[in-house]
Parts: C-alpha cells; sequence; structure tokens
C-alpha cells in the first residue's frame, strides 16, 4: 500500500522542516533536564516555608518541573506547529495547488497516496519523539545522575506526548484529506489543535478556568495521573482510538470526493 | 469501437456552473475536438474522465470501464496533459521525469529521450527555475513517456510559442496516424481545426452542436472571391448572379469591379459554367474558417438551432 516513490518524493520534500522541529525540540529537553538544579529547589522550598507556595516546591522533583514545563508547554507547541505546517502539505496544498493531478494521472490509487502520505507523517512523529526521548535520557545519565528520576514515569510521559500528539496529526490529517483549500484545511487542521493547547493552558492557570479540561482533547495527556501513578492507560488508548479513527476517516473521505483538479 | 464515452453526464455546481445533460463519443482512432469559452465546462468534462469527480446523473466510460471506479486502471493507456501547469516544484526537471517514470512504471526511456528531443525540452534545472513554456514542455513529455494509446489533453497549446504551437499540431496529427485515440479541449480555433475530426461545441455546460468537420465542410456554402475585366461584364454577371437561386451575392465592390459568390459545393460545376463566359481578372476560394462558424454559436443562444439541419 505504501508507494516507495512517492514516499521518496514526500521525504525529500519535508526533510528540511522536520530536522529543524526535531533539532529544536531535542535542545529543548535537553536543556529543561540539564539546568535541573536539585539544590536550588531545596533552598527555594526552604525560603517559602511557611507560605502558601510552600507545598508546590516542597514536592517539586524534576519530572513535575518537566511535566509543567516541557511536556505541557514546549514540547506540546513546537510538534503542533511541525504536525499543522506537514499535514497541511501531504495532502490539502497539492490538490490546491493542483500538483495532485501527476500523481493521479499514473496508475497510482487515492488510497496508496493516502497511506504513503499518512505513514510519513506518522513515521516522522515516531523518529522525531523516538529522538527526542534518547537525548533526554542521555542527558538525564550525564547531568543528573546524583538525582532520583523513576525512568519508567519519563518514558510515559514521551509515550503519552506521543499518543497526544499522533491524535492530533490525525485532526490536522483529516481535514488536510477533507478540504481541497489549503485555507480550508488550516482552519480546521490548525484551529482544533491550537484552541486544544490554549485551553489545556488556561485550565491549568486558573481553577476558575478548569472547566476549560472537558473542552481539550489534551487533558488526557495527564502528566499528574503518570507522576502519581494513577490508572493513565484508558486515556492512553482514548489517544491511540482518536488518532486511528481520524487517519482511516481521512483515507475514506479522501477516496470519495471530487478533487478539483 | 468507443474509447471514451459520456452518457448523459450532469454536475452542477451551484450558480449555474458546471456540465448538463452532457454526452459524446470518442472513437477509437479519432481526434475528437471540444471547443468552447472559458468556463464552459470543458475541464469539468475531462475531470470526469480522469475519475477527480464523481457525476451526479449519468456515466462515463474509457476502454468501457466506469472512469470513477477504474481510475487508476484507466491511467495506465491513458496520457492526461492538465490545463494548468502544477508542478511539484522542489524538484529538478529530471528528478520529475524520473519521479514520472517510477510511478508509471517504466524501464525504457527511449520513448521519453525521443520526446525531450522533439519538444526541445531541457529538464537540468529546477522546476520553480523554468519558464512557463518549459514547464509546459515538461508536462507533455511526463504526459505521453509511457506511449498511451488513449491521449487527453485539456488546451494543451497555451503556454506555447508558436514553433512549438506548429510541433504539438504535428505530435497529434503523428499520433492519430499511429491510431491513437485523443481528445482535445481547446478555445483555440486554429488548433481544432488542424487536427479534429469530430467537434462538439461546448457554452455554459450544455453540448449546443457537435459535427464532424469533413461533413460540415461539405455541407456549407463555398465563397468565391472575383475581379472582372470590365464594368460592363461585371454589371451583367451582377445580374446573372441575383436573377439566379442557386447563388448569393455576397458583397460587391463596384469601383474596382470585386465581387463575392456563394454556393453548395453540389452546384459547383454549374457556376463555373455560368462565369466561364465572362472575362475574369481573378478567381479564387475564400478559404472556410471554422473560426466564422464557431463565432456564430458562441452569440447564439443555449440550444440554439442549427442553420443546416
Amino acid at each position: 500500500m505504501i508507494n516507495g516513490t512517492i514516499f521518496k518524493q514526500t521525504l525529500r520534500a519535508n526533510i528540511k522542516l522536520w530536522l529543524i522541529f526535531t533539532l529544536v525540540l531535542t535542545l529543548l529537553q535537553v536543556v529543561m533536564v540539564s539546568v535541573f538544579d536539585d539544590r536550588m529547589i531545596t533552598d527555594i522550598g526552604h525560603m517559602v516555608e511557611g507560605t502558601p507556595l510552600a507545598g508546590f516546591f516542597g514536592q517539586t522533583t524534576l519530572l513535575s518541573m518537566l511535566a509543567s514545563t516541557f511536556y505541557a508547554i514546549h514540547g506540546v507547541i513546537f510538534p503542533i506547529i511541525y504536525i499543522i505546517m506537514t499535514a497541511n502539505s501531504l495532502i490539502a496544498a497539492q490538490v490546491d495547488r493542483g500538483s495532485m493531478a501527476y500523481l493521479l494521472s499514473t496508475p497510482t490509487k487515492r488510497s496508496t497516496i493516502i497511506v504513503t502520505q499518512a505513514s510519513y507523517l506518522i513515521i516522522a512523529l515516531v523518529v522525531m519523539f523516538c529522538i527526542e526521548t534518547v537525548a533526554g535520557f542521555i542527558t538525564l545519565q550525564v547531568f543528573q545522575s546524583d538525582v532520583d528520576v523513576v525512568i519508567a514515569d519519563f518514558m510515559m510521559l514521551n509515550i503519552g506526548l506521543f499518543l497526544l500528539m499522533f491524535a492530533i496529526s490525525g485532526i490536522s490529517f483529516f481535514f488536510s484529506s477533507l478540504c481541497n483549500l489549503s485555507k480550508n484545511s488550516l482552519a480546521f487542521g490548525a484551529g482544533i489543535p491550537l484552541a486544544f493547547f490554549l485551553f489545556q493552558l488556561l485550565s491549568s492557570v486558573d481553577d476558575s478556568l478548569e472547566v476549560l479540561r472537558y473542552f481539550t482533547m489534551n487533558a488526557l495527556f495527564d502528566t499528574a495521573a503518570i507522576l502519581e501513578g494513577e490508572n493513565y492507560w484508558w486515556q492512553f488508548g482514548i489517544l491511540l482510538g482518536i488518532g486511528i479513527v481520524l487517519y482511516i476517516a481521512s483515507l475514506v473521505v479522501f477516496k470519495r470526493k471530487d478533487l478539483p483538479l | 469501437m468507443t474509447i471514451i464515452s459520456l452518457q448523459h453526464v450532469t454536475k452542477d455546481y451551484g450558480h449555474g456552473r458546471g456540465i448538463f445533460d452532457v454526452s459524446f463519443h470518442v472513437k477509437k482512432g479519432t481526434v475528437y475536438g471540444f471547443l468552447g469559452p472559458n468556463g464552459a465546462g470543458k475541464t469539468t468534462a475531462i475531470r470526469h474522465i480522469m475519475g477527480f469527480s464523481k457525476p451526479q446523473q449519468g456515466i462515463v466510460t474509457v476502454s468501457g470501464l466506469n472512469s470513477w471506479n477504474n481510475a487508476s486502471t484507466i491511467q495506465e493507456t491513458l496520457g492526461y496533459l492538465p490545463g494548468e501547469v502544477a508542478l511539484p516544484e522542489h524538484l529538478t526537471g529530471e528528478q520529475f521525469i524520473q519521479m514520472m517514470m517510477d510511478l508509471r512504471k517504466i524501464k525504457d526511456d527511449t520513448h521519453c529521450k525521443k520526446l525531450m528531443d522533439f519538444f526541445e525540452l531541457d529538464a537540468s534545472g529546477k522546476v520553480k527555475r523554468m519558464s512557463l513554456g518549459m514547464k509546459r514542455k515538461l508536462a507533455i513529455v511526463t504526459a505521453f513517456m509511457h506511449d498511451p494509446d488513449i491521449l487527453v489533453l485539456d488546451e494543451p497549446t497555451s503556454g506555447l510559442d508558436p514553433i512549438m504551437q506548429q510541433r504539438f499540431i504535428d505530435f497529434i496529427k503523428d499520433e492519430k496516424r499511429r491510431g491513437k485515440t485523443i481528445l482535445l479541449s481547446s478555445h483555440i480555433f486554429t488548433e481544432v481545426d488542424a487536427t479534429c475530426d469530430e467537434i462538439s461545441i461546448i457554452k455554459e455546460g450544455h453540448i449546443i452542436s457537435s459535427f464532424n468537420k469533413q461533413e460540415l465542410l461539405n455541407m456549407t456554402e463555398k465563397v468565391f472571391h472575383l475581379t472582372v475585366e470590365n464594368t460592363k461584364d461585371y454589371t451583367q454577371l451582377i445580374q446573372m448572379i441575383e436573377s439566379d437561386i442557386t447563388f448569393q451575392l455576397i458583397s460587391k465592390n463596384e469601383q474596382i469591379n470585386e465581387l463575392q459568390i456563394s454556393c453548395y459545393p453540389s452546384d459547383l460545376s454549374k457556376l463555373i459554367k455560368r462565369i466561364a463566359d465572362f472575362p475574369l481578372l481573378s478567381f479564387s476560394e475564400v478559404p472556410f474558417s471554422l473560426e466564422k462558424h464557431f463565432m456564430e454559436f458562441y452569440d447564439r443562444r443555449v440550444g440554439g438551432e442549427l442553420p443546416w439541419q
């Protein structure tokens, strides 16, 4: 089902963007992990003793610090931007420009095109997060060897983040397959993931906005549940399910729709 | 044998755009001209042949296969030249040609090389940097590299210089000699005139006329331009023409004793016999131009009656 020729061309056209985002994401992870200073947190903990902030710093570990920074903001927004740009260019932009006509004027099935392009997006994300995870793990070993880190939790944070991105890429890819115009594909394929991100961010800022948690898919990547050992498998399952359903839906809509080529 | 067939195909895009109850058939080995102004529905019809769009009503077949359900099988023996050039811009011309060869699973590039030489295509540079004409040539070469039996051409000569336009017309004629079935959409009269056997005119989504060019030529009045030696004979000739309903006087210019006469091909020998008695300085046929004929249709209302029917 995957066409090697198309995959090669897609890789050639998209590799630069992928490299840039992978590099940025990896560097962010490395910096975040390496700047963590256990003693500084303890010092601050002493300073705020007796104030309302005491509880907050008292329980701060390396992973909980990462969970509220990298796994809440940087590690989420950068891959989202990458997904938005790539998903649109994989299908909708080519239909909009008309260059899809050249692929379809060869004996290539529409389903082959979708499967090939979707595979590229998924593989690109898998490799991106593998590199990020490995780099984070090595940084942990090199800079934080004296800090007690639960490696299993660290891995689960990364797997959860990947599953969230898999589901988000499903949204962007679906609208790229559905829409004939780039602007429409971007309106939904970028608008929805960005709205989810903002809702999640706002809901964590203030208690009055916590209701927004129920309107964002990002809440299914529950870092607190992972670190506190609660049951989070059902959330992972839902994210995986959303992604799979959306990719299958992309295939169905693209096979059935009229192409303005 | 019918290769491309549209039967009562309707696709309504709203606001009067689309195609409505369009039917036509392209027989094997013929060149079919699909003529109409911009926005008339030519590209919409071609989209259905290519299987890019699903008809709301009617059926489209290519070589007997439903073009919506069997699009990828049909492409094996079909070459499509899109009306708008939109090539993947991150590639060089050569990379694009290689990609298309791989997608078409072509191993032997002799036919491709031949086409590149014929159209003088230089594919070494980046597609992004190519001129419109060069992109067009690249599209032509990749559309026909697999030597398809069916050619679907959407306004093929737009963007080509006059020399290349002529070369493209030669190419179509040559392909026709090799037994290819060709559908050519155009709004340029000369290329349709030069290549097509059968012609359909489409306007506002409706086919308003379909005819065979040769039959049309046989059924249309011929026009002759005459110059008479002196005024006396000129006046006599005018009188003779005006008194005979077989002939029509189209125009006259008394100062220089010129006139134009028209008659049907069946009355040609009669005309020649009649004018043989007059001292003429010149006698020439005004070449028939489809253009004049088409123009009548462009102005005519949809579904208007045809003058020769």
